[in-house]
C-alpha cells in the first residue's frame, strides 16, 4: 500500500507548510456532519411528530395546528381496541420472535462444524432476510391462496374446497403472517447464533470432553451461556422490528380480516394515512409505541449485561 | 491513482442525479392528470395523445395504484401542490376538495359552454355537484362507473343445470333479477369437487373494496348510511342487519381465496374458471371479453344489479369525475379548461367511448352504437340510472375505516354478529359525525 | 465469547481429546445433520423457487388448479412487466392479425387480445432504485466511517450518549418520522427527488455503519498509527494509509447491509416520492396488468429486483458474517 505514496518520510518543512489540523478539531470534522444529518433527519422529524401529539392536526386538512393537550394520549389509553392491538402485537412477537430463536439456533448448531457444501447451504439460507418485506408479502399471499397457492398442497392439503383459507380466517391470519415472519428472519438468527459459536474458544470443549462431559452438560455449560448474548441481541433486534412490523403485514392481509392482524404499527399507519390522516393521533401512538420499545429494550439490555458479567 | 477514479465516479453519479433533478418546466406545453392506476388511464392516455396531435400540447397521465391514490392525491392537496394540472378524482372525494378549496370551481365554465347539459343528470349530480342541489359544479363527469355482474351463460344454459334448477328452485334458471334469486343461483351453482363456487363478491379491506360490494345489497335492503338527520338506528337497523346477514351468507358461495379480494380479484377467479358470476365495476369488464385475457369470453354473459326484498334497486357508485386543482397557474387553469372544452365535445366522447371509456354523455349513451357496442353497455346505461353513493362529505375517508373493519371482521373473519357490527359501525359514524359537526350528538 | 477473552490460551491438540470423533454413532450424526440442513434450505428456497416459475407462466398457468409445477414456459410476464397494453376489442384484433410487421413481442401481446402502447416505467424505477441505493450506501458509509473513526480513536466527551443516541434513531417507528418528514421534503421541495430519497437512506443506514465499522476499528491495533504518526505523518495521512487499508473488510460487510436495506425499503419510499423517483419496491406490488392480477409480471418484477441481491449476498457472503460478528458483539 505504502510504495504508491510519494515518500513515507515527510520532508521536514511540510508540517510548517501544511498547518497540521489538531485531533480535537479532526475529531468534530469527522463526527459533525454525521451528527447534524441524524439530528436534521430524525431528531427535527421526532420532535415535530412530539408536538402533533398533542394537537389534533390532520396533514389534509388544511388547518394550522390545534392544542388539544393530553387528549390524544387519554384517548388511546381509554380506547380497548388499541389495548387489544397492543396484545395482538406482543402475542405475534413472542411466538415469532420464540420460534425464530429456536430454528435460527438450531440451524446455527447443525451448521456449526463445517462440512463439504456448508458455506453454501448457510448463503442459501441466508437469502430469504435480504428479500424485500414487500415481494415476500406479495408473493406468500400467491402461495396462501386456497386454489392455485402452493402451500396447501405442500403440507398435503390438497382439496381447494376444504382446505383453510390461512389469510381470510381470524384464526389463521395471524399463524400465516408468523409462518412468514418465521421463514424470513429465522436466518439472521441463525446468522448471529452462527458468529457467536464460532467465537466459542475450542480449549473450553477440549477441557470438557477431558473430564468426560456428556454433550448434554456441553451444551448446557458452555454453548449456550457462550451464545446468550449474541442470541439475546438477536431477540433483542427482532422484538424491536416485530413491533415495527408493517410492509409485511400490509402486504399480507392489510390487517385484516377485520383487525385479526392489525399490529401496532399497521394501525399507526392506519391512523395517520389511508383517508383518515389523523396526523395529531397517529404521532400520539406512535409516541406510545417508543416508549414501549425503549422501555422494551432497556430491560433486555440489563439482562444481556447480566449475562455477560455472570 | 485508485482515490481519483472514486471521486470521478462519485461526480458522474451526482451529475446523474442532478440531470435527473432538472425537470423541463417552461410555458403550458404540457398538462399532467392524475388518476389511479387501471385500463381506463390507459384509455385516457390515448385520447390524451390525440389532444397532442392536434394542438401540440402534451397530456400526461400519471397513474397511482388505487391503494394509495387518495393519500397521494390528500397530501397533494394539503400542501397546495402544483404536480397535477387535473385529477379524475373519486367520487367520494368531492366534499372534501370543494369544502378546503383544492377543486377550481368550474360552474361559470360548464354552463357558459353548455357542457353541463351534454352528460346525464345523475353523473352530474354525482360526479361534478356540491353539494347537493347546489348548482355548483367542480369536476366534468368522465368515467361513469357503477357495480354491475359477470356470468358464465354455459353454466346458466346448460339444459342439465336448468332443469335440476326449476325442479329444485321451482323457477327457470336466468339471470337473477331479486338477491333472492342471486342467492338460489350462487347456491345451486357451488360445486366444489368440480372447483366452481356460486359467487364472487368484494371483500377487500384497504380503502373501499368491502363497503362498495356491501352496499349493493345494504341499499337495496332499504337501508342507508344517514336518515332524516339520524345515524344511530339507521346505520344499525333491522334491514342493514339482516342486509349484511344476506351478504355474508352470499361470502359462502365464494370462491377459496378471495377474502381480501377486490375488482382485480374478482375478474381473476372468473377468467380462472371459479366463479359462476361476479360482482365488479363495469370498468372492468372489458378484459372478460377479450378471448386472449378469458378464456371464457364467448360465454360471458352480463346483468345489473338485482333488486332487494321491497323491490328496492340500487348499485354502488364508482366513476370519477376531472377536476381542475385550483393551486396551478392561471395559465395553467385556462389550458386545463380548454382540454375540458375538447374532451366534453361530443366526438371526442365517442373516441373516449370506443376506446373503452365510460362516457357520461346523454347522445353518446343513448347511441345505439353505443348500446350495442360491448356485451355490457346496456347493463350499464341501466345501471346508471339507479347508483346510489357512501358518504361525499370531507369525513368519508374516516366514516370509511370503521366500516371496512367491522364489515371485513363479520363477513370474512367470522367475529361477532351482523348486529353488533352493524351497532360497532354506528356507534363510530356517530361520534364521527358529530366531531365534525355534521348531525348533533 | 471470543472478546472477553481475548488472551485464552490456545493450545495446539495434535490429537483428537474428544473421543467420540470416530465413532460410527458421530458418522450417523453428522449425516442427519446435513440432511436436515439440505432440507431446510429446500424449504428456504421454496417461495423464491416458485416465484422464478411463476414469472416464466402464461396467464391461466399461473392461476391453474392445482397448481402447476410442469408448463409450457413463456416470456408472457417479461412482456408484461415492461411494457404498457391496452385492451383490443374483437373487431381490432382482427385487423391486427391481419398485418405482417408485428415483433415477436406484438405477437404475444396480441395473443392476449392486447395492443403494447409503449414501454412501462419499470426499467426507470429499477434505475431510481440502482442510484438511490448505491449513492447513498457511498455516503452512508463514508461519513460512517469518519465518524467510527473518530469515536474509536479520540476522546470525546459523552461519546458514549452520542453513541446511545445515534443507535436509538434506527428504533423509531418510521411511520412517526414520515409525516413530520413529508411536510419538510415539500418546504425544501426535495420531495420525489432523488436526493430526497438518497438523503433519507444515507441518514437511516449511518446510525447502523457507525456502530458496525467502530466495532471493526477498535480491531484495528492503534500503535500501527502512532508509529505512522511519530514518523511525521499526520493524522488524515495516517487514516488515509493505515486505518483506510486495514478496515477494508469492515467497509465490505457494511456496504452489504446498508445496500440491502437501501435496495429494499418501502415505506418511505412510498411516501416521499412519486413519479420521478420512486423506486421498485413500491411500484412492484402495482403491476396490476390488464383487467386482472397478472402473476407472472409480478413474479417477473420481483424477480429483476431480487437478482441483484442475490448476487451481491452471494459475491460477498464471507463479510456478512464477519460485519455480524464485529458489529454485534460490540454492542
Amino acid at each position: 500500500m505504502l510504495k504508491n505514496q510519494a515518500a513515507p518520510y515527510p520532508t521536514s518543512s511540510q508540517p510548517q507548510r501544511r498547518r497540521q489540523i489538531s485531533d480535537r478539531t479532526l475529531s468534530q470534522l469527522f463526527i459533525w456532519p454525521t451528527l447534524i444529518l441524524l439530528i436534521a433527519i430524525n431528531i427535527v422529524p421526532l420532535f415535530y411528530s412530539l408536538f402533533l401529539s398533542f394537537t389534533n392536526f390532520s396533514a389534509i386538512a388544511n388547518k394550522p395546528a390545534e392544542f388539544v393537550g393530553f387528549a390524544n394520549f387519554t384517548r388511546i389509553f381509554n380506547d380497548e381496541d388499541i389495548w387489544g392491538y397492543f396484545a395482538l402485537t406482543g402475542r405475534y412477537a413472542l411466538i415469532s420472535v420464540g420460534l425464530q430463536t429456536v430454528i435460527g439456533f438450531g440451524l446455527a448448531l447443525l451448521l456449526r462444524k463445517k462440512f463439504r457444501g456448508s458455506g453454501i447451504l448457510t448463503t442459501l439460507i441466508l437469502i430469504p432476510m435480504m428479500l424485500s418485506p414487500v415481494v415476500v408479502g406479495l408473493f406468500w399471499k400467491l402461495m396462501f391462496n386456497p386454489s392455485y397457492g402452493i402451500f396447501n398442497y405442500l403440507i398435503g392439503l390438497t382439496n381447494p374446497a376444504t382446505a383453510p383459507d390461512w389469510l381470510a380466517n381470524s384464526q389463521t391470519a395471524l399463524w400465516a403472517v408468523i409462518i412468514v415472519d418465521v421463514w424470513m428472519w429465522s436466518p439472521f438468527v441463525m446468522l448471529l447464533c452462527l458468529s457467536g459459536l464460532s467465537a466459542i474458544p475450542d480449549y473450553l470443549y477440549e477441557a470438557a470432553a477431558i473430564d468426560r462431559a456428556s454433550p448434554w452438560f456441553q451444551f448446557w455449560r458452555i454453548t449456550l451461556p457462550q451464545v446468550a448474548p449474541l442470541l439475546l441481541i438477536a431477540v433483542l433486534f427482532r422484538t424491536i422490528e416485530a413491533f415495527k412490523a408493517f410492509d409485511l403485514v400490509m402486504g399480507l392481509t392489510g390487517g385484516g380480516p377485520g383487525d385479526a392482524t392489525q399490529m401496532i404499527s399497521v394501525e399507526i399507519y392506519s391512523q395517520a394515512f389511508l383517508g383518515q390522516f389523523r396526523t395529531g393521533r397517529a404521532s400520539a401512538l406512535a409516541y406510545v409505541v417508543l416508549v414501549i420499545i425503549i422501555a422494551v429494550s432497556n430491560v433486555y439490555i440489563r439482562t444481556l449485561n447480566k449475562v455477560r458479567e455472570g | 491513482m485508485k482515490q481519483t477514479r472514486v471521486f470521478t465516479l462519485l461526480a458522474i453519479l451526482c451529475l446523474l442525479v442532478s440531470v435527473n433533478l432538472v425537470g423541463a418546466q417552461d410555458g403550458i406545453t404540457e398538462l399532467t392528470i392524475l388518476w389511479a392506476e387501471w385500463d381506463p388511464a390507459n384509455y385516457l392516455q390515448q385520447i390524451g395523445n390525440e389532444y397532442e396531435a392536434e394542438t401540440g400540447i402534451k397530456v400526461n397521465v400519471i397513474q397511482e395504484p388505487w391503494g394509495s391514490f387518495y393519500d397521494r392525491m390528500a397530501v397533494e392537496w394539503a400542501a397546495q401542490g402544483d404536480a397535477y394540472d387535473m385529477v379524475v378524482g373519486d367520487s367520494q372525494w368531492i366534499g372534501q376538495a370543494v369544502e378546503q378549496g383544492h377543486y377550481l370551481d368550474l360552474t361559470d365554465f360548464m354552463v357558459s359552454n353548455g357542457i353541463d347539459k351534454t352528460v346525464t343528470p345523475a353523473t352530474l349530480q354525482y360526479y361534478g355537484e356540491y353539494p347537493a342541489g347546489s348548482g355548483k359544479y367542480y369536476a366534468y363527469p368522465t368515467e361513469g362507473d357503477a357495480v354491475g355482474w359477470a356470468y358464465r351463460k354455459d353454466l346458466f344454459e346448460d339444459p342439465q343445470n336448468m332443469a335440476d334448477f326449476e325442479a329444485k328452485y321451482g323457477y327457470p334458471l336466468a339471470p337473477p333479477e331479486t338477491w333472492a334469486q342471486l342467492r338460489d343461483i350462487a347456491e345451486f351453482l357451488t360445486r366444489p369437487d368440480e372447483g366452481i363456487y356460486g359467487v364472487g363478491v368484494y371483500t377487500q379491506k384497504d380503502y373501499d373494496g368491502m363497503v362498495m360490494g356491501f352496499q349493493n345489497v345494504f341499499f337495496s335492503w332499504g337501508a342507508d348510511w344517514f336518515r332524516d338527520g339520524q345515524v344511530l338506528g339507521v346505520v344499525n337497523s333491522p334491514e342493514a342487519v339482516e342486509a349484511l346477514e344476506f351478504y355474508k351468507g352470499l361470502y359462502q358461495f365464494a370462491p377459496p381465496g378471495t377474502g381480501n379480494a377486490f375488482f382485480a380479484e374478482m375478474n381473476d377467479v372468473f377468467i380462472s374458471g371459479q366463479a359462476a358470476m361476479i360482482m365488479n365495476y363495469f370498468a372492468f369488464f372489458p378484459a372478460l371479453i377479450n378471448p386472449g385475457v378469458n378464456p371464457y369470453a364467448e360465454v360471458t354473459g352480463f346483468f345489473p344489479g338485482p333488486k332487494g326484498p321491497n323491490g328496492d334497486q340500487f348499485v354502488s357508485l364508482g366513476g370519477q369525475g376531472l377536476s381542475v386543482i385550483s393551486y396551478i397557474s392561471p395559465e395553467r387553469q385556462e389550458a386545463s379548461k380548454e382540454f375540458i372544452k375538447w374532451f366534453a365535445q361530443e366526438e371526442v366522447q365517442k373516441r373516449w367511448a370506443a376506446v373503452g371509456g365510460y362516457t357520461c354523455n346523454i347522445n353518446v349513451l343513448e347511441s345505439e352504437e353505443f348500446l350495442t357496442n360491448t356485451p355490457y353497455n346496456a347493463a350499464f346505461a341501466d345501471s346508471m340510472t339507479f347508483v346510489k353513493d357512501f358518504w361525499n362529505i370531507p369525513q368519508f375517508g374516516e366514516l370509511l375505516e370503521p366500516a371496512q373493519t367491522y364489515l371485513t371482521g363479520y363477513v370474512v373473519g367470522g367475529e361477532g354478529t351482523a348486529q353488533e357490527a352493524m351497532d360497532n359501525i354506528a356507534e363510530a359514524h356517530q361520534e364521527i359525525l358529530v366531531d365534525a359537526g355534521v348531525i348533533d350528538g | 465469547m471470543a472478546a472477553q477473552s481475548p488472551a485464552a490460551p490456545r493450545l495446539p491438540v495434535n490429537f483428537s481429546t474428544r473421543v467420540d470423533e470416530v465413532s460410527s454413532r458421530a458418522r450417523l450424526a453428522r449425516f442427519i445433520r446435513v440432511v436436515v440442513v439440505i432440507a431446510v434450505a429446500i424449504i428456504m428456497l421454496i417461495p423464491v423457487t416458485w416465484m422464478t416459475l411463476t414469472a416464466f407462466k402464461s396467464r391461466p398457468d399461473a392461476v391453474a388448479v392445482p397448481p402447476k409445477i410442469f408448463f409450457q414456459p413463456t416470456l408472457e410476464g417479461f412482456v408484461s412487466l415492461l411494457t404498457d397494453r391496452r385492451q383490443l376489442t374483437t373487431e381490432q384484433i382482427a385487423e391486427e392479425q391481419k398485418r405482417t410487421d408485428l415483433t415477436w413481442i406484438d405477437q404475444l401481446a396480441l395473443s392476449r387480445g392486447q395492443v403494447i402502447t409503449g414501454p412501462s416505467d419499470y426499467p426507470q424505477r429499477l434505475l431510481n432504485s440502482i442510484i438511490v441505493a448505491g449513492v447513498s450506501t457511498v455516503f452512508s458509509v463514508g461519513l460512517g466511517l469518519l465518524s467510527a473513526y473518530s469515536f474509536s480513536r479520540f476522546s470525546i466527551a459523552g461519546a458514549g450518549d452520542l453513541l446511545f443516541f445515534i443507535l436509538s434513531t434506527r428504533m423509531l417507528p418510521p411511520v412517526v418520522v414520515t409525516i413530520p418528514l413529508f411536510l419538510m421534503y415539500r418546504a425544501l421541495g426535495i420531495y420525489d427527488t432523488h436526493f430526497g430519497l438518497i438523503l433519507l437512506y444515507t441518514v437511516f443506514n449511518l446510525s447502523f455503519s457507525v456502530w458496525l465499522l467502530k466495532g471493526f476499528i477498535d480491531e484495528i491495533p492503534r500503535e500501527y498509527e502512532e508509529a505512522a504518526l511519530v514518523d511525521g505523518y499526520t493524522r488524515l495521512q495516517a487514516f488515509r494509509k493505515i486505518v483506510l487499508p486495514q478496515s477494508l473488510t469492515g467497509i465490505a460487510a457494511t456496504t452489504v447491509f446498508c445496500l440491502i436495506f437501501a435496495w429494499n425499503e418501502y415505506a418511505f419510499a412510498l411516501m416521499l416520492s412519486a413519479d420521478r423517483a420512486r423506486t421498485a419496491p413500491p411500484s412492484i406490488p402495482s403491476v396490476l396488468g390488464t383487467g386482472g392480477i397478472e402473476s407472472a409480471a409480478i413474479a417477473a418484477g420481483s424477480l429483476g429486483f431480487l437478482i441483484p441481491v442475490v448476487i451481491v449476498t452471494f459475491a460477498l457472503r464471507k463479510y456478512l458474517l464477519r460485519g455480524v460478528t464485529f458489529g454485534a458483539i460490540r454492542q
